[in-house]
């Protein structure tokens, strides 16, 4: 290496660190505004009032937020795609049975996907599927093997094509008429409670973590990226990890109890 | 630490408390957490302390909470009055069900009165239902669902080992280095089994997972190597393998010598097609000599015709079983159980296992797993098999007595003969030689094989069938009385799992109506014929007294019971439990404290000999093979989002929609030959019945050319209507996941 190149290479690295350490400041910057900002106006209030609903992937997630090692969810200065399917509040509850329950698949498999279940393929990394025009959601228990024990899709799908990408060709070949039909009411299960946060603590206390953390204990891949439900994204991932400041609210532990005077701990009731 | 409570106020607590209780579905008995929420189930996860599952729970495990809320839930009891079912108050339903049991064996002898139960019983259930039928009405006539899924797994364990129970545990599946699956769908039977073997594997990725099957399954996707035999093979290559461990000198001479006996059984033994009873084996002397002059009919390249096993796939297995450095692990279930020969299959496996001493000691296990949540022995163990008594059998003059004073009944109250096993029951029915029947927690009307004949002998004929259902099915269609039941957390109960785990449930959400667990229903009809002495269990505390007076049964430490109290305190407790310490591995004087030292490495006590038994079993051929009438194999089995005949899980909206019908899997070549196109519904031909079915093609499994495959969970598509009523004559299980039929189109040219 000539002494030019290394001058070169030396000025080069610390351009970077510069740009770094700018845009961890923007970061941070944007995440504590979009935080605190009112909701706009006209917006129904919500049952999970976290941070205000961002119309976007907000700035910081595009720098910080990697699925694997070395691979971003969005390559940066790559135009952002069009979502076709963002999720929702409302479609996060409709693929759970109840709080809690493993989310049903909502799209089509290829058959040789459904016998091995290649789901790791896209839901190990995320990132932007052309082929269901949508930020393809990661799991957060990627050493899981086998996928389909536990996630079910449905059997009308099997049948629908994989969508070609002209969306007027799509869209009705699973939301049109006749698409996917539903059996009759077989059940009474009303909806359980959702787990929310309390509201003396917003914007004034780490929020508790109000969910169970079992087959969830990564909480970026729920919780940041362009795949989250927008109105349970972090407004700050790039500081990862969480539970240094949210504890989960009781719903993984016992109360504290002390030893009782036999010596025996006193775990209080099976839960 | 900041307490985990401390961030909320007092009025935000969840409301949702967690109990613990083992799942309902298939034979695992993983461990689960029920979210109740205004004394309703609202939510399940898996439970993290359990042995078992360590947490996991598979799809049908996550919604089962939702089986208990179906719409059509039968809440009343009903009473057939004109031909139609009308409700009437409980108590006038079970009078008549007391009526109608006294008036029938008054007027046609003990005898003309059965009960059929299940494998999804508690072991309460099972224990009443002998009590009353073999002790209070003196009757053998006791069945229940172990018999069409279990029997020759126990008949296999009674020979080889002379005890009823799994030898190992799941335990084994973290230790082994070898898996060998042998036709079972791992898969999508035992979800969390496989997902505790793949979990094995991903830690040590040396770990190799064989998948020994008729067809691609999903199981054969994510094991290393898939090996594809035509059904009904297993034993021939079990005793090929044998060959080879033995050519090869890989048998491990010094275990042999130490703990084997060589025996001979009866052999030709026939399909037990009308048999009326269980064959008796005869067990006679044989040597080492023999049985190596026996394997040379079982040479792998003979073995390779028969089989469609490649020989040189015969001789790796072997060497893997051979291997002296590695811990190999047998899997099998219900396909190699439903065979003609299926207890003779289930000792050639053994055999492989005790020829190379690689049995009763952690990670080396044969195991056969079980499909329902009381199947393995729980049910067996209580005496409600026509054979049985909740210790030992009614043939033998000692157990008899023995249950005789438990009971406080003269012995000679006891039948020494036993009654009808399954499916003569039901053709004893269709004689007219049984006139009154009660089935419960189970549907012998779609699960019995050629369905079509046992369905005729159900609605024609002069008799009074009972049905106990939480839901309307096909065996409701039948009754003359439906009883409302309460089931899983709606009554409190123990299940048993395959791996002699005993797991304790307490009633944590109200029944629907007048729905009445199967306990207390028998309490009800026991007392209605006058014996309340015998049944004085109390109403809150009936449970532990039943599971007190049942381990009288057990009080040795060959089988030693825990009590209820341990059972309430912990995630499950494996029998034989001894000194508040469970039994891992049985035999082995390490682990089992019923085996003795002076015996060796092991005791293999079940036998009188202290030594387990390898058996010269030949391979005979099948009851049914394909022919040019005939020409394709059909195999049946269970698929992941279903369970049983899909009575509960048909009713959860998630496991509908993911696998709402039965269909039928051909292979592509001959799909492609017959002019079947997917999706296409096409009629399946057995020598017994037909069936319209949709095909699939390339779909969830693959089977090979002349192979056929369909899901047997549908009641709108019984593909029993197809399958064959032969047995097994030493377990009197059914051959009833296999048989011939040919594929025809519906439309334009019709098939082969």
């Amino acid at each position: 290496m000539t002494a030019s190149s290394r001058n070169l290479s030396g000025a080069l690295l610390g351009l970077f660190l510069i740009a770094s350490a700018v845009v961890a400041v923007i970061a941070l910057r944007v995440g504590v505004k979009r935080a605190l900002a009112p909701p706009p106006p006209g917006t129904a209030p919500l049952s999970i009032p976290l941070v205000t609903a961002p119309a976007e992937p907000i700035q910081a997630e595009e720098q910080v937020f990697r699925t694997a090692p070395g691979v971003l969810a969005i390559p940066p200065n790559e135009p952002r795609e069009r979502q076709a399917h963002p999720r929702t509040v409302k479609t996060y509850r409709f693929i759970r049975a109840f709080p809690g329950a493993p989310p049903r698949i909502p799209h089509a498999l290829r058959p040789d996907e459904f016998r091995t279940a290649a789901c790791r393929t896209c839901h190990q990394r995320g990132g932007y599927s052309l082929r269901f025009a949508a930020y393809v959601p990661v799991t957060p228990h990627p050493e899981r093997g086998i996928c389909l024990q536990c996630h079910l899709g449905e059997d009308s799908l099997m049948a629908v094509p994989v969508p070609a990408m002209d969306p007027n060709l799509r869209c009705p070949q699973c939301h049109g008429s006749g698409g996917v039909p539903r059996a009759a009411a077989t059940l009474t299960w009303p909806t359980s409670v959702w787990p929310t946060i309390p509201s003396t603590t917003e914007g004034e206390f780490p929020p508790p973590i109000p969910h169970s953390l079992q087959f969830r204990e990564n909480c970026l891949t729920c919780h940041s990226g362009p795949s989250a439900v927008a109105q349970i994204r972090t407004s700050h991932p790039e500081r990862a990890d969480c539970r240094t400041c949210h504890l989960t609210a009781g719903t993984d532990t016992l109360p504290f109890v002390r030893p009782t005077a036999s010596g025996v701990l006193q775990t209080g009731s099976v839960p | 630490m900041v307490p985990a409570g401390a961030l909320q106020p007092p009025d935000r607590q969840p409301a949702v408390t967690w109990k613990k209780a083992p799942c309902r579905l298939c034979g695992v008995g993983c461990g689960l957490l029920i979210g109740l929420e205004n004394g309703r189930a609202v939510a399940v996860k898996g439970d993290p302390d359990s042995p078992v599952s360590k947490g996991l729970a598979c799809a049908k495990g996550y919604y089962s909470v939702q089986a208990l809320y179906g719409a059509d839930r039968i809440k009343r009891a009903m009473v057939r009055q004109g031909g139609k079912l009308t409700e009437v108050p409980l108590s006038k339903a079970l009078d008549l069900v007391a009526a109608r049991l006294q008036e029938t064996g008054q007027k046609h002898g003990k005898d003309s009165v059965a009960i059929y139960g299940s494998a999804q019983w508690t072991v309460p259930d099972a224990y009443l239902a002998a009590k009353l039928f073999k002790g209070a009405l003196g009757t053998n006539n006791v069945e229940t669902s172990s018999r069409l899924y279990a029997a020759s797994a126990m008949a296999g364990l009674q020979s080889s080992f002379g005890l009823d129970g799994a030898i190992g545990c799941y335990d084994d599946i973290d230790q082994a280095d070898v898996f060998v699956l042998w036709d079972i769908n791992l898969a999508e039977t035992d979800p969390v089994l496989f997902s505790r073997m793949l979990e094995r594997r991903r830690v040590d990725p040396a770990v190799r997972i064989i998948d020994l099957a008729p067809r691609l399954s999903r199981t054969s996707y994510a094991a290393d190597h898939s090996l594809l035999h035509v059904p009904h093979a297993a034993l021939a290559i079990a005793n090929a393998i044998c060959n080879e461990i033995v050519t090869r000198k890989w048998a491990h001479r010094s275990f042999i010598a130490d703990h084997i006996a060589f025996k001979r059984g009866k052999t030709g033994i026939g399909t037990g097609v009308d048999a009326d009873g269980l064959l008796v084996d005869e067990p006679t002397a044989a040597t080492w000599d023999d049985y190596v002059r026996f394997l040379a009919a079982s040479d792998p390249d003979q073995v390779q015709q028969i089989s469609g096993l490649a020989a040189a796939s015969i001789r790796w297995l072997a060497s893997l079983y051979g291997d002296p450095l590695r811990k190999v692990m047998s899997i099998w279930g219900r396909n190699v159980n439903q065979d003609v020969r299926g207890t003779w299959t289930n000792n050639a496996i053994y055999n492989i296992h005790l020829l190379v001493g690689k049995v009763a000691s952690p990670g080396n296990s044969p195991f056969c797993t079980t499909g329902q949540p009381s199947g393995g022995c729980a049910v067996h163990d209580a005496g409600s098999l026509t054979d049985t008594l909740a210790s030992g059998t009614v043939q033998n003059q000692g157990d008899r007595q023995h249950a005789a004073d438990v009971w406080g009944i003269p012995a000679e109250k006891i039948d020494p003969r036993p009654g009808a096993p399954l499916l003569s029951m039901f053709r004893r029915l269709e004689r007219g030689d049984i006139r009154f029947l009660w089935i419960l927690a189970t549907d012998p009307m779609l699960s019995l094989p050629n369905l079509d004949r046992y369905r005729r002998a159900a609605t024609k004929g002069d008799h009074f069938i009972v049905v106990s259902e939480a839901y309307p099915t096909p065996a409701t269609e039948v009754a003359d009385v439906v009883l409302p039941a309460a089931i899983w957390l709606e009554r409190e109960g123990i299940y048993g799992n395959a791996e002699r785990r005993l797991q304790h449930f307490d009633a944590i959400v109200a029944p629907p109506g007048d729905a009445l667990g199967d306990t207390w229903q028998l309490i009800e009809v026991a007392r209605r014929l006058g014996f309340e002495k015998l049944f004085p269990y109390e109403s809150k505390a009936a449970v532990e007294q039943i599971w007190e007076e049942y381990g009288r049964f057990h009080a040795d430490p060959r089988s030693q019971l825990p009590t209820i109290a341990d059972l309430r305190a912990q995630r499950g407790v494996m029998w034989p439990y001894v000194g508040a310490r469970e039994t891992r591995w049985r035999y082995n004087p390490r682990h089992d404290p019923a085996a003795e030292a002076t015996h060796g490495d092991y005791d293999f006590y079940g036998h009188p000999d202290h030594r387990a038994w390898i058996w010269l079993r030949p391979y005979e051929p099948a009851a049914e093979t394909p022919d040019e009438a005939y020409p394709f194999w059909l195999t049946t089995g269970a698929v992941l989002e279903q369970w049983g005949g899909g009575a509960m899980t048909q009713r959860i909206p998630t496991l509908h929609h993911a696998l709402p019908h039965a269909y039928v899997e051909i292979n592509d070549e001959d799909a492609a030959n017959l002019g079947i196109r997917n999706h296409e519904t096409v009629r399946l031909v057995s020598r017994r019945g037909s069936l319209e079915i949709e095909a699939r093609i390339n779909y969830r499994s693959q089977p090979p050319r002349g192979q056929l495959f369909a899901p047997c969970f549908d009641e709108n598509h019984p593909v029993q209507r197809l399958t064959l009523d032969a047995c097994c004559p030493i377990s009197g299980q059914p051959d009833a996941s296999k048989c011939a039929v040919r594929v025809e189109r519906l439309t334009g040219r019709s098939g082969p």
